[in-house]
């Protein structure tokens, strides 16, 4: 309780101290709050004014003579006539739907009149091109052959030339908005002359193309909101967390209150998460002001409304062509089916007005999304604090925050540009990229529970690494006094003293590094159509390159104790006796358990596919011997040596019998990354953390992780082997399961029994 | 006699060095303090004085040796050993953006204090430190007497009975100097082991019941001043610390009497005190 007290002390004064700081106070509420609504602001404004510039400056066209003149001006005298007919037909649907209607998107969009444009005609010896390149004359247009503006609908295969020049602006907006109205005027000349032909033009567009998206207009507005906000949200609970980060821990040792926290009688552990609670709180509160403040300016702000204006209201425009379909008998007249398109066009409108309401919907996202932030923030909460307790002043830790920063936001920025990255796969433990995916899976409505939960599951268990991390930097002699010691005696080898075991951080620390590659490796290396033979080489270089040899390699590094850490005891007698039960039993109970998990969460037919698909990869090998190796005595071997040597030989110095079970068994089935799976595999893992604890030694663990793999699959092969088992795949219980669980229960009476030779 | 509340037994700490061998930064001290004496840790710049009073306050893990505080064994019980030690540097800062009341409170917090008792002790160390015109003002503003009395109140927050300050007057100024040694007296006088290190050795002579004298991680001299007179066979203390070492003569040579010896940074400042 007091321990709770404490804690909840350090952290009321850190965050009252952060609180009355400028710079914190600066990147958490005033940058929020402030940034997006200019931004937004900044941003239309710029987009308006822009158009609005473009469409006041004055344009000059260069064209080599008379006939060319007049042709132009005509065209642009038609554009504009379409121009005036199009306002009136909007503000008579204004009229119509009795709302106001604004083309919000014609507001962006330039539109150069006549008055604006002076045509000349070059003079005599002058190159138009000359003129252009040279800047005298914005646009140079030259038709040939030489156009006639009386019989303007006659002109076949006229071709026109725009002479513009890329670098000047003004020649570039003509050049753009000359090719707009060119395309008009073809179109129109070609709709006159199939008019006079036919009587009608419906001959010219033979298709009516009709994009209709089934996805509701606020689903659009997330979709857009999904590829910046997650990227945009990451970055700022990082800003907000870091100068907190740094004065919390390298402005504390700068200006000497350090030594004054440490003389005081406080576990380390107590002040390091005290500060941690305020890191992470002002993360949070960061990421919530951010994302308020961006409901705020898409709700009030122009944005909501421009994304509506363009939504179509799909639904009911397809359901009124779909009606039109299925009247296609009688309803050849055009006349009908124009109208029922105006109908829809005001329906259109009205139901925009609607649209634009719904943009409310980012604020009931909004929580789901917050909450998804919590794992980020307290893991790079526990990142920042590990690695700013390296620095000795302010400065350090800001070029230290530099990669920190740049770790957070790269993911972030990639994923951002990938919009078909799937919460699936690698993606799922990839830290920070896959909450920057969970996020936008959530914006889009997307709720993969298992997915999710692999996802914030790993995320915690990197922040919890990190935490310990910082904890035993924090508590470092060579990191408190800066006088007391070199980093290079903390790393190099000659200056690490012999020890026992591995620290328990650093044991967590190689787990964590480790986990993510060994799911690249699998996930990456393990391919369907690679044949099981590959795919079974590719486990077995997993195994021996990830699981054993780094370990193994970094004990002979910190010279550590290798029958310690490593548990290389033999056993006592009683332990071997309920070794050996435990060990005949295990296959049974595993699989019971595993049975009663899909009887009552039963998988999907995608998942069940996918074992399906994951069990021929592996297990269709011809070779049951080459099976058994890889799958069974390989993990049984290189998997305990991890787990059940390094990890817990970190873990079990700092922590009681049932943290430790609860802790290297949980990582254990985190490892085995399958959803599905993890709960019965965590339990495995405890199981073998328990008896490995309880004997003292590895060994017998080593024999149950074998035979438990090993009969699985032995069985496949043989049927027999499976029956006297009872591995059935369906939840029965047999007689012969309850015998071996009887077996196993008094398998594990018999280990508890005695303490094995294990030292102290 | 009455029993020593600090027991100091064959201290070492070993630090590796990157050129790959080992300093021995202190090397086998013993000492104690009993309840009223003020001992005096006397040594020149890198001596080990400050290695050995960061290990007796538990912020340095001795190589070997043991301590006892109060009856607890530093190491072993290392919180309970905290609890009855004060802590106090001339170089300790103070939380700039905390008042010195919210600051005291913080640390009597930490140490375990209840609410009620907390407020008690804050009043009394307000008005024996006369901090009442400070004491609701940001820390970052107060002058250096100030920022000095409320680190000596900080200290003093669990009335601990052991004080153990590493050069509690380095850089401070005369009159902020003048606060901080009548604290060391006045607490002295009240029954507190204080255990303090310094190389001005006038203000050691003033204060201090028992010396010493630390050199290259060895005590070479230990005891009140009398003995070590008798052992030294010199009057004053520069001169006992000289001749202890093993550095009388090519050291004195041609320095007065009284004077200051900068090859040791040993300052003995003629009458006036130091500027």
């Amino acid at each position: 309780m007091r321990r709770y007290r404490r804690v909840w002390t350090v952290y009321r004064k850190e965050l009252i101290e952060s609180l009355r700081d400028r710079r914190t106070l600066m990147a958490m509420v005033l940058v929020p709050l402030v940034l997006y609504p200019v931004l937004m602001l900044v941003l239309v404004q710029a987009l308006r004014s822009e158009t609005g510039r473009q469409e006041r400056q004055n344009y000059t066209i260069v064209v080599p003579n008379e006939a060319h003149r007049r042709w132009l001006e005509s065209v642009w005298a038609r554009e504009e006539e379409e121009r005036e007919a199009r306002k009136a037909e909007v503000e008579q649907l204004a009229k119509a739907s009795d709302r106001e209607v604004e083309d919000a998107m014609a507001a962006l969009r330039t539109e150069i009149g006549a008055k604006q444009i002076t045509i000349e005609v070059a003079e005599p010896g002058l190159s138009l091109w000359d003129l252009v390149s040279e800047q005298r004359y914005d646009v140079a247009v030259l038709a040939e052959p030489v156009p006639d503006h009386e019989n303007f609908a006659d002109h076949e295969n006229l071709i026109v030339q725009i002479l513009y020049s890329d670098t000047d602006p003004l020649s570039e907006v003509l050049f753009r908005q000359l090719n707009y109205i060119l395309d008009h005027e073809s179109l129109r000349i070609a709709k006159a002359k199939v008019t006079a032909l036919s009587g009608n033009d419906n001959i010219l567009s033979p298709l009516r193309v009709n994009n209709l998206s089934t996805t509701s207009p606020d689903r659009q507005l997330a979709k857009a909101l999904a590829l910046v906000v997650p990227f945009l949200l990451v970055t700022m609970t990082i800003t907000g967390a870091i100068y907190p980060a740094i004065d919390l821990t390298a402005g504390e040792r700068e200006r000497g209150t350090l030594e004054t926290l440490a003389v005081s009688p406080v576990p380390s552990g107590q002040i390091v998460a005290g500060k941690f609670g305020v890191i992470v709180t002002i993360a949070m509160v960061t990421t919530m002001l951010n994302l308020a403040s961006m409901t705020a300016v898409l709700h009030f702000g122009g944005l909501g409304k421009l994304f509506a204006g363009r939504q179509p209201t799909a639904k009911s425009e397809a359901l009124a062509v779909e009606a039109m379909i299925s009247n296609q008998d009688s309803a050849s007249s055009a006349v009908l089916q124009r109208q029922a398109l105006l109908d829809n066009l005001n329906r259109r409108r009205g139901l925009e007005g609607e649209a634009e309401q719904r943009v409310g919907f980012v604020t009931t996202a909004a929580p789901i999304v917050l909450l998804a932030m919590v794992p980020f923030a307290v893991l790079f909460g526990g990142i920042m604090l590990a690695v700013c307790s390296f620095a000795r002043t302010f400065k350090e830790a800001q070029n230290y925050m530099v990669p920190v920063m740049m770790s957070a936001i790269v993911p972030g920025l990639i994923v951002s540009y990938m919009p078909t990255i799937r919460l699936e796969g690698p993606m799922l433990v990839m830290p920070v990229a896959n909450i920057v995916v969970l996020m936008r899976e959530l914006f889009l409505g997307n709720f993969d529970l298992a997915a999710m939960s692999i996802c914030l599951l790993s995320t915690c268990f990197y922040a919890a690494v990190a935490v310990i991390v910082a904890v035993r930097v924090y508590g470092n002699e060579a990191v408190l006094f800066s006088d007391v010691g070199n980093y290079k005696t903390l790393v190099l080898r000659k200056f690490i003293r012999p020890q026992a075991y591995p620290p328990a951080a650093f044991a967590l620390l190689t787990v964590a590094v480790l986990f993510p590659l060994n799911f690249y490796a699998q996930s990456s290396l393990i391919k369907a159509d690679a044949g099981p033979t590959q795919n079974l080489s590719v486990i077995a270089g997993t195994q021996l390159f990830l699981f054993a040899m780094p370990v193994i390699f970094l004990a002979w590094y910190m010279k550590l104790d290798f029958r310690r850490t490593f548990s290389l005891h033999v056993p006592g007698p009683f332990p071997i006796v309920g070794t050996l039960l435990v060990a005949a039993s295990v296959a049974p109970v595993s699989n019971l358990l595993q049975r009663i998990q899909f009887h009552f969460f039963p998988l999907s037919d995608g998942a069940l596919k996918l074992m399906e698909q994951q069990q021929e990869m592996l297990f269709g090998d011809p070779s049951l011997w080459l099976s058994l190796v890889v799958l069974a005595l390989l993990p049984g071997i290189c998997e305990e040596v991890l787990f059940r040597g390094f990890l817990l030989g970190g873990v079990r110095q700092r922590s009681s019998t049932f943290q430790a079970v609860l802790v290297v068994g949980l990582i254990f089935g985190l490892y085995h990354v399958d959803a599905a799976k993890v709960p019965v595999v965590s339990l495995m893992g405890m199981l073998l953390t328990f008896v490995c604890l309880r004997t003292g030694s590895i060994y017998p663990a080593v024999l149950i992780h074998i035979v438990n793999n090993g009969l699985g699959i032995a069985s496949t092969k043989f049927p027999d082997l499976k029956s006297f088992f009872g591995l059935s795949e369906e939840l029965v219980v047999q007689s012969r399961t309850i015998v071996f669980i009887m077996l196993f229960v008094i398998g594990l009476l018999f280990l508890m029994k005695r303490r094995g030779s294990s030292a102290p | 006699m009455t029993k020593p509340i600090v027991e100091i037994c064959e201290l070492t700490k070993v630090f590796p060095t990157t050129e790959g061998d080992e300093k021995r930064a202190v090397d086998g001290i013993s000492f104690s303090v009993e309840p009223g004496q003020i001992f005096g840790l006397l040594g020149p710049n890198g001596a080990g004085k400050t290695t050995t009073l960061r290990m007796i306050s538990g912020l340095l893990t001795p190589t070997s040796g043991t301590m006892h505080l109060n009856g607890h064994d530093v190491r072993a019980r290392r919180l309970e050993a905290k609890r009855s030690l004060g802590y106090l540097t001339a170089s300790t800062g103070l939380y700039q953006r905390l008042t010195p009341r919210e600051l005291l409170h913080y640390f009597g917090e930490l140490i375990g204090l209840d609410k009620p008792a907390i407020k008690k002790r804050l009043e009394e160390l307000v008005e024996w430190l006369d901090m009442a015109s400070f004491v609701d003002l940001r820390c970052g503003g107060l002058s250096t007497g100030q920022k000095q009395r409320t680190n000596i109140a900080r200290a003093l927050m669990g009335d601990p009975p052991i004080l153990v300050m590493d050069e509690p007057t380095l850089g401070l100024d005369v009159l902020t100097n003048r606060v901080v040694l009548d604290f060391i007296r006045a607490e002295g006088a009240k029954g507190k082991a204080i255990i303090l290190s310094t190389h001005y050795l006038d203000e050691a002579e003033a204060l201090c019941h028992q010396y010493g004298l630390i050199h290259e991680g060895r005590l070479v001299g230990r005891g009140d001043l009398a003995a070590l007179q008798e052992k030294a066979g010199r009057r004053r203390l520069s001169e006992i610390f000289l001749a202890l070492c093993g550095q009388d003569e090519h050291v004195l040579a041609g320095v007065p009497e009284g004077g200051s010896n900068r090859a040791l940074g040993m300052e003995y400042p003629k009458e006036g005190g130091r500027s």
